[in-house]
């Protein structure tokens, strides 16, 4: 047990700097006994809270207060020692908090040349949610001090606190700074965990606690990092050291909830949790996890139950606070639970949503329980989010997944459609995409690997609907080139620690490929077998060896030559341009062909799109040549050619709202009415908001005996609030006369006679119904 | 609500409840001023506009010609489309002002893009702009009549504050004179006046309320679908005079069956109002079958009514 002592003087997971006291007394040469004994009392109330006995901690840090509020003429070290006994009174007491506050201030004033104040006041910030506060605070520390490693682990902790990459970066130099400092190893440990490179976060750990064995965060982090990979013994020996610190090891159990959180491995993570709570009920940590993901599992007043208690004791976190406000909201949502799922949406959304979606979902299940032959506890509860905010606290923590959509299992949490402005997204996909995670993380106990359950979920986007899934973009194809992809066995890191923007938009695309080619060279059942790897606890090399035969070395050049044999001529017609930009050929010739329809040289622009297109025949973007090419034909009257063009922009474009409009128009122009249906589905997926899609729809559906697709059509209208609400609801009754169900559309008939009975179409058709069953 | 048509009235005030009683012949008044547009998108907007209601007004409302004024920033006699000068603007005035009769309906639609703020507020003319205090002045000798003064301009909120008065309905795009972004109301409250799809009772008449109703729940829905946060907001003077201010629907029939059998249904529709009454303290399947007879019953009655050549 080395640096016991210094244990003692943390307050916040940081110890006090160097020499901190001495100087501090040096100041006041009068410094008395008194100020030493509050030090000290302040430091044993500490750690009788690191040991987890609370009751201890609180009597020490009132008898600390006491002591101080006698003090005539407090030096700055009785404001420290103050304001960390008022540290340690703050659950539940937002005013001690405060108060604390003020007295880190007080001792800052007292003697300016000294930073503990200072960095146990911004400490106390980021430990309250105000990171940016917290951020200019030590970077002001950092402008002081250049090389004071605290402030460097500090700053490391807003940026790991508000996702950034930069984090380790920042907590590497701490530990260079001052390689005795464990607390630079236990966010670095905890940094590798997230990003799931288990060997240097054990490393990490391990470095920990070598520099300090009595340091719980440090156990605590090896124990998670061990229960992830499986290593029992070690865990059974972190726990037990864990034991001996803190009896009742709440923050041990806490650290591996957190960290099979990131695993996706939510009911072991609220059971972790639980037990946390068992041991300390009054540990905010361990009920904002259990809270959290309560309600990932979908145990919603477990969850509301838990945070209550969290925000109780700790009313500053915002965290908290939001999924309360969440809750709250949830009251006023709608439920509607149809087969096996149940669709909890706002109530202007919910039935034109689940309309879509259950449907959707449903054929989704079969299809994916047959592939992976595991099928998820139902109902599958799928969420609609309206607003950007209230999805975010949904998914908070889990960083570069994007804002899409979320998978906790079989609970599924997205964005509405209107949440994003029309062409913007796809619902659809995006709904299927999280289903498949629920398959995918299920039928490998929740043990695989990020970058393979978004490839998977891709990949079964593509099979669920003509052009949904991501595609080769001119960005990537010039990524590519520029060799900026990262290598396949690597690719967990392009979501963990993007290092450019675009990188985790890549990594989904990149993932899928790889998918591709399993399947293409290993066949279907490979995919599957990479998952069972997985949830026999092998690890990504030993599920490379068993499934595919290979080394990792063996995939990532195996993969290369995939890519490179499958984008073979776009990648000689685009090349990259400056770091964020595409360049070449293609591009070249598309600004030439642009330019050229600008001075109305259609024949000219026309051989310059159909150039393009043949150096990258698989660009589907809606500003590819494909689309200016159906344009064109469109515009010469040559039909049939231009809707050869705008498919091949629909099929490979799952948000190309106006080249599906544009197929939809031509075809039904054409005489093609089934496939103008086709096309106006597409569209529905990408913004189901449009009346006048749904009416064509509707329409054409009847005129070719669709009745089921028409009542369908007719009943999202009504779900769309439109403007008239009886004449549609009179146009359901139709529809459902048409369908055969008499019963259905008399009761639609009655509902809007009651509310108009002069409505003259109405009346006619009640009187059609009477007498037929 | 209950509208009723006045016979050789079609835009007609519903001050009775007894559908068979016979008024005296009452007129429709229509005024249209359409300011100045600024770019070619306006333009087409209040011209569209325009033609709604010009074209309602002569074929729905069978409102005469001698009684239709249409003003543009640009004159147009083919179409008997005159200059929108306030002076022109104060003429028209005066010549409604000899032509109406007591108990008239005067409807005053306001296109275009307005400025100021309260009695100072203005909508943008070719050469001086009207002010809300205008208005106020050219409408005062109308008591005598009822007005529906629509103001479909940005800007235009203050005007309800400064023309509300007893026999007037006030109806701006806009809730207050700040509201100066581009707005969408006109082609809307338009849409829903001279069409169907506001007819919320679907009694063949749509009275300004449900126009106006139409047209903000419309309004909202460009906004929403745009995600564009709403920067006007419509505003209504008299929501009780404004439900029984209606327009459309056919003439009561002089024909003695015909008006028997209109009071017949009549009294059906009064049933189903009292059936709805009950309806909580029914069971669902008694209220449904109860409800079921009297619709069949009153469709029966359309059927009949037609039939004996009457318009519903």
């Amino acid at each position: 047990m080395i640096q016991r002592s210094l244990r003692f003087a943390v307050a916040f997971g940081f110890s006090l700097v160097a020499g901190a006291t001495g100087c501090l007394d040096a100041q006041k040469p009068g410094a008395d006994n008194a100020s030493s004994a509050l030090t000290s009392e302040v430091a044993a109330a500490e750690a009788a809270l690191e040991r987890g006995d609370r009751t201890v901690a609180i009597q020490g840090a009132t008898r600390v207060v006491d002591a101080f509020e006698n003090i005539r003429s407090p030096n700055a070290s009785d404001h420290l020692a103050a304001g960390r006994a008022f540290v340690l009174l703050g659950p539940g007491n937002a005013g001690a908090v405060k108060r604390a506050l003020a007295e880190f201030d007080a001792a800052t004033a007292a003697n300016p040349a000294n930073q503990e104040g200072e960095l146990r006041a911004v400490n106390l910030f980021l430990d309250k949610y105000q990171a940016d506060d917290a951020r200019k605070s030590f970077e002001k520390v950092l402008t002081a001090d250049p090389q004071n490693a605290r402030a460097m682990l500090g700053l490391a902790r807003v940026q790991h606190f508000q996702g950034k990459a930069d984090a380790f970066a920042t907590a590497r130099k701490s530990s260079e700074a001052d390689p005795a400092l464990s607390d630079a190893h236990v966010l670095l440990s905890k940094l590798y965990l997230e990003s799931e490179d288990y060997d240097s976060a054990a490393a990490n750990a391990k470095r920990a606690i070598e520099i300090d064995s009595t340091s719980i965060s440090a156990w605590s982090l090896l124990g998670a990092t061990a229960w992830v990979t499986g290593d029992s013994a070690t865990l059974r020996r972190a726990r037990a050291a864990a034991t001996r610190l803190q009896p009742k090891p709440a923050s041990f159990y806490t650290e591996i909830a957190e960290a099979a959180v990131r695993q996706r491995r939510y009911a072991e993570a609220v059971d972790l949790a639980r037990k946390a709570v068992g041991l300390d009920s009054l540990s905010v940590p361990a009920l904002g996890v259990l809270g959290i993901n309560a309600l990932r599992i979908g145990a919603t007043d477990e969850s509301r139950t838990m945070l209550e208690r969290a925000f109780a004791l700790d009313a500053f976190n915002v965290w908290h606070k939001n999924t309360l406000d969440l809750l709250d909201k949830f009251k006023d949502f709608t439920t509607i639970e149809r087969g096996r799922f149940q669709v909890i949406a706002p109530p202007q959304e919910a039935e034109l949503l689940a309309l879509y979606a259950i449907p959707l979902l449903e054929a989704g299940y079969d299809s994916l329980a047959a592939r992976y032959r595991y099928k998820p506890d139902t109902p599958v509860r799928l969420e609609f989010y309206r607003y950007n905010a209230d999805f975010s606290v949904r998914t908070v923590g889990l960083t570069g997944l994007g804002a899409l959509g979320v998978s906790f299992g079989n609970v599924l949490a997205m964005g509405t459609p209107s949440s994003r402005q029309r062409g913007e997204g796809n619902w659809g996909s995006t709904a299927l995409h999280e289903l498949a995670h629920a398959f995918t993380l299920g039928a490998s106990g929740h043990r695989v690997p990020r970058w393979l359950s978004e490839g998977m979920s891709v990949l079964e986007e593509r099979r669920a609907g003509r052009g949904w899934g991501a595609d080769a973009s001119l960005p990537f194809i010039a990524a590519l080139s520029a060799g900026r992809l990262r290598p396949m066995s690597q690719l967990n890191d392009g979501f963990m620690r993007p290092r450019f923007p675009e990188e985790v938009q890549f990594s989904y695309y990149q993932a899928s490929l790889f998918c591709e080619m399993v399947e293409t060279q290993k066949g279907a059942p490979a995919l599957r077998a990479m998952l069972i790897g997985y949830r026999d606890g092998l690890d990504t090399p030993g599920v490379f060896k068993r499934v595919l035969g290979q080394t990792p070395e063996q995939v990532d050049a195996a993969f290369e030559q995939y890519m490179r044999g499958r984008f073979a001529k776009p990648l000689q017609a685009v090349s990259a341009g400056d770091s964020t930009s595409a360049a070449g050929s293609f591009v070249i010739t598309m600004q030439a062909g642009v330019a050229l329809l600008e001075r109305a040289s259609r024949d000219s622009a026309m051989m310059m799109f159909e150039r393009a297109r043949a150096m990258f025949p698989d660009y589907g973007g809606s500003d590819g040549p494909s689309w200016y090419i159906a344009r064109l034909e469109r515009d010469a009257g040559n039909i049939p050619a231009a809707l050869i063009s705008i498919s091949q922009v629909t099929a490979r474009n799952e948000t190309a709202w106006d080249a599906n409009m544009l197929e939809a128009d031509l075809r039904e122009k054409s005489g093609d009415d089934l496939g103008a249906m086709t096309a106006l589905e597409r569209l529905i997926w990408i913004f189901p908001y449009d009346v006048t899609i749904h009416t064509r729809l509707a329409a054409l559906a009847a005129k070719h005996g669709d009745h089921i697709r028409s009542v369908r059509e007719r009943r999202a209208i009504l779900a769309l609030d439109p403007a008239d609400p009886l004449n549609a609801r009179y146009e359901l009754a139709r529809a459902m006369v048409d369908s055969g169900d008499v019963a259905g559309a008399r009761r639609e008939l009655l509902q809007v006679l009651e509310k108009a009975p002069s409505f003259e179409k109405a009346q006619t058709l009640l009187l059609q119904l009477r007498g037929r069953s | 609500m209950m509208k009723l048509t006045l016979v050789g009235a079609l835009f007609s005030i519903a001050l009775i409840t007894t559908p068979s009683r016979t008024l005296t012949a009452q007129q429709t008044h229509v005024l249209i001023v359409q300011g100045l547009s600024g770019e070619p998108q306006y333009r087409k907007q209040f011209d569209s506009t325009a033609a709604l209601v010009r074209n309602a007004a002569r074929k729905k409302w069978n409102v005469a010609d001698s009684n239709l004024t249409i003003l543009s920033e640009q004159a147009n006699s083919a179409q008997r489309v005159g200059k929108a000068t306030r002076e022109a603007v104060a003429q028209a005035f005066l010549d409604m002002s000899r032509r109406v009769k007591p108990g008239d309906v005067v409807l005053i639609m306001l296109l275009g893009h307005g400025s100021g703020d309260g009695a100072a507020s203005k909508v943008n003319l070719p050469g001086a702009d009207p002010t809300a205090a205008d208005f106020g002045g050219w409408i005062s000798g109308f008591d005598r009549q009822t007005i529906v003064f629509v103001n479909a301009a940005t800007a235009s909120g203050d005007f309800v504050s400064v023309l509300e008065g007893k026999g007037r309905v006030i109806v701006t795009a806009t809730r207050t004179a700040m509201e100066k972004n581009e707005s969408v109301f006109a082609p809307y409250f338009a849409a829903g006046l001279t069409g169907d799809a506001a007819d919320s009772d679907k009694d063949g008449r749509v009275s300004v309320l449900e126009a106006f109703g139409y047209a903000s729940k419309e309004v909202a829905r460009v906004y929403e679908s745009s995600n564009r946060l709403q920067t006007e907001h419509a505003k209504l003077s008299d929501s009780t005079l404004a439900a029984r201010v209606a327009f459309g629907g056919a003439a009561a029939s002089s024909d003695p069956r015909v008006a028997a059998l209109v009071a017949e249904r009549q009294k059906l529709e009064d049933e189903v109002a009292t059936l709805r009454g009950k309806k909580t303290s029914m069971s669902a399947s008694d209220y449904d079958r109860e409800l079921e007879r009297l619709l069949l019953a009153i469709a029966e009655k359309s059927q009949a009514i037609r039939a004996a050549g009457g318009k519903l």
